[in-house]
């Protein structure tokens, strides 16, 4: 297995809201989802998802019902909320300016001060 | 999202086994797929597994976790902390018992005291926006008493509603009518029409009192029932209304019955409401001039306006107003106070303050009790504390568990005090009220005074005294005990002066001389009540009635019914009270170099008022029935008095100068300084402070005509029977309480009060020995449970059993000791006080320095507290040494 990089504090929930944001899911699948648009390059304390699934639930951010699986066993499956894709997006958009800045930042040469 | 949270928390809290399962299923479902992503990857079933568990981490943190985000943590714990804390009461019941019944009285008996405060004082009455009304009071010129003051009368009223507008409508009333109906002594309150309208109160039944009622010169006969008044009246009949009421011999419609709790803005409720323009049917006085009467006038202020200044306008109206007669050129103030069915006289806090003290010494003996418990409680449980901080509890979850546990015995003892409060109430109401001498019963009575049910206020202070005497007497324990020396409190080794010896002793000390001063008080009153029941009154009560005529212009028809009526033997009459006076004799009379000069109190009686109270002549000749004035210049001496006047004890014949003070009571002499020839002496009537209306001294003639004298009857047969017969003559003009009572009652009423004292302050010193032994005996229980390893040593090492006893003894007698001194003391020191005050005259004949009483109470507590000492005496002998050393 390749070095993962570990998930930075604070962002499991907004990688969570992204994740079932494409599409309903159960927690193992936002688990799956994670590590497939990551190509596994994140590594994810399998069970600190659920905690963070639970806070979101309780946010009101996502919706959760009981629903068949693939293989026909019952799973709970999340949803996104309408509050939760603002959050998303929020979230996103500081992520992203932050992010550049901190681009900025490292990038900075010598001569450009 | 708000709402979302807390559907999931009820969902968690109320079906918590299926959000588990749920929890279960979820986590399972994980390790699951991830093991079978493994076995599809080529891993035995078992390693798959492991490597899923491995990279899932600890599953019951992330459950754990998962919970803690849930926000059911705390409730979880307190559930846990709950459930525990049962287990705890059940493996130490009487601790429990102990603390839940020690608190339950004192909050019990707290919340006594805050029902009758809050009746008197907090209870508003059931209308609408009592804020918005005031009583409106004229004061004609500043520092004028109330006497002095002119009524506010009826058309007065109706020119201030017509002539102001600082209020959005206003209602007179006029309160206190005593009636009888069917033999009953009932009370009216006088409305005017208007009254329920302003209050803004609907009839329960029926309908209220309308303006139509209420037409000045044209009142209709209809009555409205107060809820009291239905339940006394008719038994809380449905079927009332429209039935008529014979009220003063005139018959009356009863058109409704107002809702309970509503009280016409008084503490108690009367029992019915008529209208106002109805006066001169209820009030014997107002026959013919209804005008006149002074009404209470009370408004409900504009919104939005100040009283400050609505006082001001009305102000500048009643000054403008001609018929405000005043002293020229003072204007006339007039103030409004709130008005909302309370009392705002804090007057009542003077009488009521050695009540509130005896209460409140209660208070302070359980409190010093439920400290000790838990204190000793927390001591005795450090080993399983020291367990379970050593097994990684934080010490917040622990002080929060042990709180936990003081609270839910608090609120058990709120509910059980509840309980306690009502039945206190209610037993002592009840005992008062059918242990009272039947005149006075009848004048309470009129009062409908009830028992408040427990209203939120109650319910809200008894709460908060739980929750309060929880963080008082269960924090400090819980901070003790829980802090800890690891080690040595897994080995059983409790910790010593955990809690210092002086400040136990100082509790012990405080409970014993409060439960001494209760005691001391019990056994003085009893004394007291016992003397005064004995003692001979000094006059005849045996067939003696008393008559006191409220009204003046009623005298005459009074006193012609009396006279002709069989029961009734001999009319009498006296002064109401006596005044102070100085008789001198004249020179050289009787012997006497020098004119002596005797204070005396003189009263006025009249020709057959000897006879009837049984006061013998020693010589001379009582007043013939034509001196009835003192312008006869005739005067009668008592014994004691004639014998200090002169030498030889008899006056007869000789000329007296008699001085009165300047004011003189209603109905007795009056006139300054006269001369007086004395015609007759008369036996004393014994020291006489429990006979009304006697005193040794000096008597003017009077006559029963004279105004403001008492009526003495000589009644044929039962006084009480006689009495009863007068009441129903329905005599007019009589003081509406105490309007015919026989003698024998008002002797009997001094000793009643004194009874009254004994059993409440036997019944609250006996609570305070209670509380006071159950404390020492869980004081000492827990010293020798402290100790046991000592006194094993001591034992092991050849002391006897009786050192051992009189180790533990030794260790009661001095807090005991002290406590029982100071209480006697501090009794002592009152009592002294007492007697130097002016406040003297008013303990009449009880002896507080009475050494019987001092000495009974203490040997009971010494009695008492030998008893509760014993039984950890025993124990401590009994302990085994062997047994005690080897437990580490």
């Amino acid at each position: 297995m390749s070095k993962q990089a570990d998930v930075l504090q604070g962002t499991l929930d907004m990688l969570i809201l992204k994740a079932v944001s494409l599409g309903r899911l159960h927690g193992y699948g936002v688990l799956l989802r994670i590590q497939q648009i990551s190509k596994d390059r994140l590594a994810i304390l399998q069970g600190s998802l659920y905690p963070a699934l639970y806070r979101l639930e309780h946010q009101g951010l996502i919706a959760s019902e009981w629903g068949e699986s693939e293989n026909n066993r019952k799973a709970k499956y999340y949803r996104l909320t309408p509050a939760g894709r603002r959050r998303l997006e929020q979230s996103a958009r500081s992520w992203n300016e932050m992010t550049d800045i901190i681009g900025t930042i490292l990038g900075t040469r010598s001569e450009e001060v | 999202m708000i709402l979302r949270d807390l559907f999931l928390r009820i969902r968690a809290l109320v079906a918590p086994h299926r959000v588990e399962r749920e929890l279960d299923e979820e986590l399972a479902f994980h390790i699951e797929r991830e093991t079978q992503k493994h076995v599809t990857a080529g891993l035995s079933p078992v390693d798959a597994r492991t490597r899923a568990l491995a990279r899932f981490g600890p599953v019951p943190l992330a459950a754990d976790r998962c919970r803690d985000a849930r926000g059911t943590g705390f409730v979880d714990g307190l559930v846990r902390d709950i459930l525990y804390a049962f287990r705890t009461f059940r493996r130490a019941p009487l601790a429990a018992l102990t603390i839940v019944a020690t608190v339950a009285l004192g909050l019990g008996l707290v919340a006594v005291v805050f029902t009758v405060y809050s009746m008197f004082f907090l209870r508003v009455d059931a209308v609408r926006s009592p804020g918005e009304l005031f009583a409106v009071e004229l004061e004609r010129w500043a520092g004028a008493d109330a006497d002095e003051d002119g009524p506010f009368t009826r058309p007065d009223y109706d020119a201030m509603r017509r002539e102001t507008s600082v209020f959005t409508d206003a209602l007179a009333m006029l309160p206190m009518n005593v009636t009888r109906i069917g033999g009953r002594p009932t009370v009216a309150t006088l409305v005017t029409g208007n009254f329920f309208h302003v209050l803004g109160v609907q009839a329960a039944l029926g309908r209220p009192l309308l303006p139509e009622d209420d037409e000045p010169g044209a009142g209709r006969p209809v009555i409205v029932l107060s809820d009291a008044g239905w339940r006394k009246l008719f038994r809380g009949d449905r079927a009332v209304i429209g039935r008529r009421m014979v009220v003063n011999g005139a018959p009356y419609e009863i058109v409704g019955v107002m809702p309970d709790g509503f009280r016409g803005l008084g503490v108690t409720p009367p029992d019915y409401w008529a209208p106002l323009a109805l006066a001169e049917q209820f009030r014997d006085d107002a026959a013919g001039r209804a005008d006149e009467i002074a009404v209470e006038v009370i408004g409900r202020l504009k919104p939005g306006l100040s009283p400050e200044a609505a006082a001001a306008a009305l102000s500048v109206w009643a000054s403008g107003r001609a018929e405000f007669k005043t002293p020229v050129g003072r204007p006339i103030q007039v103030s409004l106070t709130p008005r909302q069915g309370t009392l705002s006289s804090d007057g009542f806090a003077l009488v009521f303050s050695p009540l509130f003290f005896a209460f409140g010494l209660i208070l302070t003996i359980g409190c010093a009790n439920v400290a000790n418990l838990l204190l000793a409680r927390g001591v005795s449980r450090q080993r399983e504390i020291g367990i379970r901080l050593s097994l990684g509890a934080s010490r917040r979850r622990l002080i929060r568990q042990l709180l936990t546990e003081s609270l839910l015995l608090s609120l058990v003892a709120a509910a059980c005090g509840l309980v306690i409060a009502r039945l206190f109430l209610e037993g002592v109401l009840y005992a008062t009220i059918t242990t009272l001498p039947p005149e006075m019963a009848q004048f309470v009575n009129l009062f409908n005074l009830a028992a408040p049910a427990p209203d939120w206020r109650m319910l809200v202070f008894v709460a908060a005294g739980a929750v309060v005497s929880t963080v008082l007497f269960g924090l400090a324990p819980a901070l003790q005990a829980t802090r800890l020396d690891l080690v040595p409190a897994m080995h059983g080794d409790v910790m010593r002066n955990v809690h210092p010896r002086r400040a136990r002793h100082a509790l012990i000390a405080v409970q014993v001389g409060a439960s001494a001063l209760l005691l001391i008080c019990a056994a003085i009153f009893l004394r007291g009540a016992v003397a005064a029941a004995t003692k001979d009154p000094g006059v005849r009560t045996s067939d003696t009635l008393r008559v006191s005529i409220d009204t003046e212009t009623w005298r005459a028809a009074v006193l012609k019914t009396l006279r002709a009526h069989p029961l009734v033997a001999v009319v009498a009459a006296s002064s109401r009270g006596s005044t102070r006076g100085v008789v001198e004799t004249s020179l050289g009379e009787g012997g006497a170099e020098t004119p002596s000069r005797v204070p005396v109190d003189q009263m006025a009686v009249s020709s057959e008022y000897f006879n009837v109270l049984g006061l013998d002549l020693v010589s001379g000749r009582g007043f013939t029935p034509t001196e009835r004035t003192a312008e006869a210049g005739v005067v009668i001496v008592s014994e004691s008095i004639a014998r200090r006047l002169w030498t030889n004890g008899s006056g007869v014949a000789q000329v007296v100068r008699l001085e009165a003070p300047p004011s003189a009571s209603p109905g007795g002499p009056s006139l300054p300084s006269r001369t007086l020839t004395v015609i007759g002496i008369v036996r004393d009537p014994g020291s006489g402070s429990s006979s009304p209306g006697t005193v040794g001294g000096v008597y003017l003639p009077t006559g029963p005509e004279s105004p403001g004298t008492y009526l003495y009857l000589r009644v044929r047969g039962n006084p009480e029977q006689a009495r009863l017969a007068l009441l129903e003559e329905g005599l007019k003009g009589l003081d509406p309480g105490f309007g015919i009572m026989t003698l024998r009652a008002g002797a009997g009423m001094q000793t009643y009060m004194l009874q009254l004292a004994f059993w409440l302050t036997v019944v609250l010193g006996g609570l305070a020995l209670v509380l006071t032994v159950s404390g020492l005996f869980s004081v000492l229980s827990y010293l020798v449970e402290q100790q046991a390893k000592e006194i094993g040593v001591r034992m092991a090492l050849g002391a006897t059993t009786r050192n051992v006893a009189g180790l533990v003894l030794s260790q009661s007698i001095r807090p005991v000791g002290i406590g029982l001194a100071a209480g006697g003391g501090l009794a002592a020191a009152v009592a002294i006080v007492l007697m130097a005050t002016p406040a003297a005259s008013e303990i009449g004949d009880l002896d507080v320095l009475d050494p019987v009483a001092y000495a009974a109470s203490a040997l009971v507590i010494a009695t008492a507290c030998l008893i509760a000492v014993s039984v950890p005496t025993l124990r401590a002998a009994r302990i085994d040494p062997i047994a005690t050393l080897r437990n580490d």
